[in-house]
């Protein structure tokens, strides 16, 4: 058919441009993956080496086998021993992420079989890394109390054991749960981008006006610059995620198919975005500015990436509705982790199909009303 | 002893291998219309940018208004006015804040900004346009307020750079009717165009070729040295299959078409309009033969084929 | 020529322009609010109500109860009961469930009888924080518990003796400083704040030079007299405002909104921004005199913006990243802002806890700058 004959020049046209500007692929196939790297060593929540400060007002054995006990792991470092004075400006200064006070006569209520009690004051500016001491540390004064009183009573009850096991990542390590998310974070960015620029670009040059002097029609236009960028995006998916295996050691359980169905849809959305941006926005300068804005803050807060949409308000999980990026790495969470097929992940799909066909539609309408 | 306006002392200016300006030297007077002509690609741009400081020389030097271009650029700078060959004025401000823009650029503030902006809007005529966006003026305003522009701050030199390139013969000789006022008042113009008959209202011209400077004289001295002997125009019709014959007449140089009609040039002295009457009516029907200046178009068009023939030689 | 009037002219046409440009001034000031806005609400790291499936394959009173007050405090949500382990990781693997929990048959026995009980948990890796936290509750309800049997048991022993009953135990009371909610928000709009800047600031300033170069008006004013210094300076200034005013608009927005205290000095606060506009900027300098045209320009503004953006220690903490890849951080000004936001405006922290932060962004902001500026100069005579 002579549509899909031109759309095939236009796609030619599209490639060849490409070509001769290398750094688009770069852009495409490289960066991506460079940026892989760079977040999936230097994004985590893993939070080791904790320092904490000491005020051992006690003095005493029980004290210091508490002391001991805090640092025993690789959970917190000891920062050493300070004043009560100056506990309170160790923890504004950031020096330190808290404060064990362990008060006078801890060691005496111990032996008397009573209840002592420590405090402990935490930086709270630094959210993640104060809940997880706290949980930490609280944690680790209840064990202790807990060995005491084992010791304290002969034929004492036996504890109830609790045994658990992380399944799908055994280690509980942080890459395999954010790798997903920095593929599809990155990804999305550059294929705005890519979008975004090339049809402002030929708005600026004028060679769009060219164009429309032909008989080409606007789906046609939109379809042929999209599909060379659709193969190319699909291609950095695979490689994105095949360097993210292969270095941050994810697993890949689930089906081949579903994974490249899942990245050819996701792609092809987010250069539908791109386009849309670029149709909407002629200047090149309002294009790229919007296209950056519009995928990297939403993709990465919105999307599940990093923050779990579970606890948003609501208002946001209904605009998380309506971005890509988060059927993605849902998506691909599932696929890598929990060995899931198309027939678990249809509705993720079904999503990302969805967002691309309003894409090109809006894109094509768009076109029309701005020439006319 | 007066000053030249501009000097020019074996300017140069190499781009790796290629030698854009090779070795040109002229000088400027003061309240001239200088015209520089080339073909594109010749060198004038790049000339006029060394002479405006905007590009560094790679040999050779310069004087403009008294500053040498290679040591004092800024000094060379607050004395001269710029219009390029690309339109670069603001397309999204209105007409009044360029020229506000520009003036406050060149320093000028306060009252003696308000009445340069005055000045220079009555000069150019550019009254009914002054709060109009500057991408909806059409072709000829824009360059007369991009000339404005230049002259905001009453520099004695203003570098032209094809002012005229896409706007309408009418348009066109107002702005030229414009510059010759300017120089009338004393401001040295110096222009590049590709417009030969604008050309013949400047004092002197140059003539570029492949970035050497190749002839420089009054148009009137360019047309009797390059362009010698007598022509005569034949009017009338169907002439055009007369010129192959023609060029065989004694004393013919050269014969061309020139629209309609054909020029035939003759050595000095040996012009004969009775022998042209008889070939031409032969072919097609005469209406008149008259003696016409020969233009500078020919010149040029000399001056390139000398240059052609040179490099052959 | 009067330098004042230059630098003033230049100004004013940039503030024309941009104002004229709605779509420009709508990113610049309304997205920032926008995007503030939203993502102080997205930001939330809590974890409660994790979808939990328990197997209760006891059937006893006690281990009904056990799960009962388990389930009591809101970490977990029990979403289903099923009766084998199979069926309720079938649960994970569909990403129904995060947690599946099991009760063996004789469980309640083992407990009344003294023996040595055991509960098991399979929890769903693919989100570790979530799944860690989620253990974490559970082991610490049993070791409660446990230490329950222990004093229940002490009790016992002494009533029957005759004596008061003695069991130690270790009461451990936090006090959160500087956000005693833990509030994600408080923590990250700072955070996010510094981002935006960085995008505003950075890739406008960037492509804006960039811009006059393509559509050619550069080299008209390159024409004039006016100093590159000055030239500079005010393509700057108008950008060094729109960022200051922003950061008015995110500090309003983070009081009022989320409720992100004042503590600092405002004129520390001020001095921080200062230095990181100036940093900002200059890398956007940079990069124009780096870009040949806006589309690089903007791509060149991109790439530093990634990486500063996710290695800053605003989404993750830096004390997470490898040992090699923290001293790496000190190069990054979004990283220094942030501590100094972050510090200023949560601990109270002065000029004196911060000096190394604001030092550190003031070196980099003049050197960058510096330097951007030598290399602008060098690439207009070319």
């Amino acid at each position: 058919m002579r549509v899909l004959r031109r759309i095939w020049a236009l796609s030619a046209k599209e490639v060849r441009h490409v070509m001769r500007d290398p750094r688009s692929l770069y852009l495409a196939l490289g960066m991506p993956v460079v940026m892989l790297l760079l977040f999936g060593f230097g994004v985590s929540f893993d939070l080791e080496r904790l320092p904490i400060a000491f005020v051992d007002l006690d003095q005493s054995a029980s004290s210091r086998e508490l002391r001991q006990r805090y640092t025993a792991n690789d959970d917190f470092i000891d920062a050493g021993s300070i004043a009560l004075e100056d506990a309170e400006r160790a923890l504004v200064a950031g020096e330190v992420m808290a404060v064990v006070v362990i008060e006078e006569g801890f060691e005496r209520h111990l032996r008397r079989g009573e209840q002592a009690s420590i405090q402990l004051l935490i930086d709270g500016s630094d959210n993640n890394g104060a809940t997880q001491t706290r949980g930490k540390a609280e944690a680790m004064g209840r064990v202790f109390g807990f060995s005491l009183a084992q010791r304290s009573v002969a034929s004492a009850p036996p504890p109830i054991q609790t045994r658990q096991w992380m399944r799908f990542n055994p280690e509980g390590r942080s890459a395999v749960f954010l790798v997903p998310g920095i593929a599809a974070y990155v990804l999305a960015m550059v294929a705005v981008m890519l979008t975004a620029l090339t049809v402002s670009r030929e708005w600026e040059r004028g060679s769009m006006a060219q164009l429309f002097s032909t008989p080409v029609g606007r789906l046609e236009i939109v379809l042929g610059k999209l599909l060379p960028y659709v193969v190319l995006g699909t291609l950095a998916v695979l490689l994105v995620l095949a360097v993210g295996m292969w270095v941050f050691d994810v697993p890949f359980r689930g089906s081949s198919v579903a994974l490249i169905v899942l990245s050819f849809l996701f792609i092809a959305g987010m250069l539908g975005q791109g386009l849309l941006i670029s149709v909407v926005a002629r200047n090149q300068m309002v294009a790229t500015q919007a296209a950056a804005l519009s995928s990297m803050l939403p993709s990465m807060l919105l999307s599940g990436f990093i923050f779990p949409i579970e606890n948003m308000p609501m208002v946001l999980q209904y605009v998380s509705r309506i971005i890509p990026a988060r059927y993605f790495v849902e998506g691909l969470r599932g696929v890598l982790l929990r060995g899931n097929g198309l027939g678990e992940l249809w509705p993720q799909a079904a999503a990302l199909l969805a967002f691309t066909l309003v894409m090109i539609v809006v894109s094509t309408a768009r076109f029309r009303r701005s020439i006319a | 002893m007066t000053e030249h306006a501009i000097e020019s002392r074996a300017l140069r200016k190499q781009f790796g291998d290629f030698v854009a300006v090779d070795d040109v030297s002229f000088h400027v007077e003061k309240g001239e219309i200088f015209g520089y002509l080339g073909a594109n690609g010749a060198g004038k741009s790049t000339t006029i940018r060394m002479l405006c400081g905007l590009l560094e020389p790679s040999g050779g030097s310069a004087t403009v208004a008294g500053h040498e271009v290679g040591r004092e650029p800024m000094r060379v700078k607050a004395s001269i006015g710029y219009m390029s060959q690309k339109f670069s004025l603001y397309r999204d401000l209105v007409a009044e804040h360029n020229l506000e823009f520009f003036g406050g650029i060149y320093g000028l503030s306060g009252k003696r900004l308000r009445s340069a902006i005055e000045a220079a809007v009555e000069r150019t005529g550019l009254q009914p346009y002054r709060e109009a966006l500057t991408s909806s003026l059409p072709g000829g305003i824009r360059q007369r307020l991009a000339l404005a522009c230049a002259l905001m701050h009453g520099p004695e030199i203003v570098f032209l750079d094809e002012p005229t390139a896409g706007v309408d013969p009418a348009s066109r000789r107002d702005f030229w009717r414009l510059i010759r006022e300017l120089a009338q008042a004393g401001t040295t113009v110096f222009v590049t165009t590709h417009y030969m008959d604008e050309a013949e209202y400047c004092a002197r011209i140059g003539l570029m070729v492949d970035g050497q400077l190749v002839a420089l004289d009054t148009p009137r001295a360019l047309k009797r040295d390059w362009v010698p002997g007598v022509t005569l125009s034949v009017g009338g019709r169907d002439l055009h299959r007369g010129i192959e014959p023609a060029l065989a007449l004694p004393g013919v140089i050269a014969a061309e078409p020139f629209g309609a009609a054909v020029r035939v040039r003759f050595e000095e002295g040996r012009e004969d309009e009775a022998a042209l009457r008889r070939l031409f009516g032969e072919v097609g029907r005469v209406d008149r033969v008259e003696r016409v200046d020969a233009s500078l178009e020919d010149v040029f068009l000399a001056v390139v084929g000398a240059g052609a023939k040179d490099e052959a030689a | 020529m009067s330098k004042p009037a230059m630098l003033a002219a230049i100004v004013k046409k940039e503030v024309r322009q941009t104002v004229r440009d709605r779509r420009m001034m709508a990113l610049l000031v309304i997205a920032p609010v926008v995007q503030l806005f939203v993502l102080g609400h997205a930001v939330n790291l809590e974890v409660d109500d994790v979808p939990t499936v328990v197997v209760d394959q006891d059937h006893s009173p006690t281990s009904r109860e056990h799960v009962r007050r388990l389930l009591a405090d809101g970490t977990l949500t029990e979403v289903a009961r099923r009766h084998t382990v199979e069926d309720a990781e079938r649960m994970l693997e569909t990403g129904d469930a995060a947690v599946v929990l099991v009760i063996p048959a004789g469980f309640g026995e083992d407990v009344v009888r003294r023996r040595p009980a055991t509960v098991q948990a399979v929890l769903d890796g693919g989100d570790p924080n979530r799944a860690n936290v989620a253990g974490a509750a559970i082991a610490s309800y049993f070791t409660e518990q446990s230490q329950g049997l222990i004093r229940a048991r002490v009790e016992r022993i002494a009533s029957l003796r005759g004596v008061a009953a003695r069991t130690p135990d270790v009461s451990v009371r936090s006090r959160v400083l500087f956000n005693p909610q833990l509030d994600t928000a408080i923590y990250m709009v700072p955070g996010v704040a510094a981002i935006l800047l960085a995008l505003i600031t950075t890739i406008v300033a960037s492509m804006g030079l960039a811009r006059e170069r393509e559509v050619g008006t550069l080299e008209q004013i390159l024409v004039t007299p006016v100093p590159a210094g000055v030239l500079i300076s005010g393509k700057i200034v108008p950008y060094a405002v729109v960022g200051l005013i922003d950061f008015g608009i995110a500090l309003v927005v983070g009081a009022y909104v989320f409720d992100v205290p004042l503590l600092g000095n405002m004129a520390v606060l001020v001095l921080g921004t200062s230095l990181y506009l100036l940093t900002t900027l200059g890398v956007g300098l940079l990069i124009s005199t780096l870009s040949g045209s806006q589309q690089q320009a903007f791509l060149g503004g991109f790439l530093f913006l990634l990486p500063a953006t996710l290695l800053s220690g605003i989404m993750t903490p830096i004390r997470s990243m490898p040992e090699w890849l923290q001293p790496l951080t000190l190069l990054n000004p979004m990283r220094h802002y942030a501590e100094v936001l972050r510090g200023s405006l949560l601990r109270g922290a002065g000029l004196t806890d911060l000096v190394v932060p604001l030092s550190a962004l003031a070196l980099m902001g003049v050197l960058i700058f510096g330097f951007s500026a030598a290399r602008f100069r060098a690439a207009l005579m070319k």
